[in-house]
């Protein structure tokens, strides 16, 4: 899957493909890009707003700690408050965060959605 | 390929970056990070990330990342929709650059526009090794 979307993304940094250069840095062997970790909250978010999402939505996250080859990963995301205004709108915004089989945190941060007047 | 990122100095702006977004990079990439939704076919969208993730790696490619660089924060909005098939020209700006423990910080400020509006926004992190 790594090196899937380093083909599809075109990041071929040697951190997330090149296992002997890998060896050789602090994280010990590849990891996967965090932009691909992040594309499961991404998934996450549009599935539950769909267009809404994908229009307005908005992402502010830390990549906390590496995804391995192997890796199973689950995206959460737990409501934060509601400040919808009715007519006005508002948004909705969660705590959002990526972890692994281990439920080490790869990725915490926050994620919103224009209400839109619902 | 241009200087290296850790290279260049903050305020540094990149010549605008076009990346295209047909029908079959996008559907590689949604197979890549197995987000196959059917709303991005019904409704002829590119997921926004996945604007934002192929600007970065033409950016990437085009500031000669050094190797061992990892990616630490990310911050996205997400603005107008990005139609499949569409050229996305991404406008990004060093930002801030700064060294701490080893590690060279480098803040990209990108603007990703289409058809000359910003579609998608996106202040990326990026850590690299310094030389010993």
């Amino acid at each position: 899957m790594i090196d899937r979307y380093a083909s599809a993304s075109g990041d071929f940094n040697p951190i997330h493909i090149d296992a002997a250069f890998a060896a050789t840095t602090p994280m010990g062997g590849t990891i996967a890009h965090g932009m691909l970790v992040l594309a499961l909250i991404a998934e996450m978010m549009t599935a539950a707003f769909g267009r809404d999402w994908l229009t307005g939505g908005k992402l502010e996250v830390r990549f906390r700690a590496p995804a391995r080859p192997g890796d199973t990963l689950t995206a959460r995301a737990r409501a934060i408050d509601d400040d919808d205004d009715g007519d006005e709108g508002g948004s909705f915004r969660y705590a959002v965060e990526c972890l692994n089989e281990r439920e080490e945190q790869l990725i915490t941060g926050t994620a919103a959605v224009a209400a839109r007047g619902r | 390929m241009g200087a290296s990122l850790v290279d260049l100095a903050a305020g540094h702006a990149f010549p605008p970056i076009t990346v295209a977004l047909p029908a079959a990079a996008v559907r590689a990439y949604c197979e890549a990070v197995g987000d196959e939704q059917a709303i991005y076919a019904e409704a002829g969208l590119v997921p926004p990330l996945a604007a934002a993730a192929l600007c970065l790696g033409a950016l990437l490619r085009e500031a000669s990342l050094p190797p061992g660089s990892l990616h630490a924060n990310e911050s996205l909005a997400f603005l107008r929709p990005v139609p499949v098939g569409a050229e996305v020209v991404c406008q990004t700006t060093l930002a801030k650059r700064s060294q701490r423990a080893g590690w060279v910080f480098s803040v990209l400020d990108s603007r990703l526009f289409v058809d000359g509006e910003a579609a998608v926004t996106a202040v990326a992190t990026v850590l690299s090794p310094i030389e010993p």
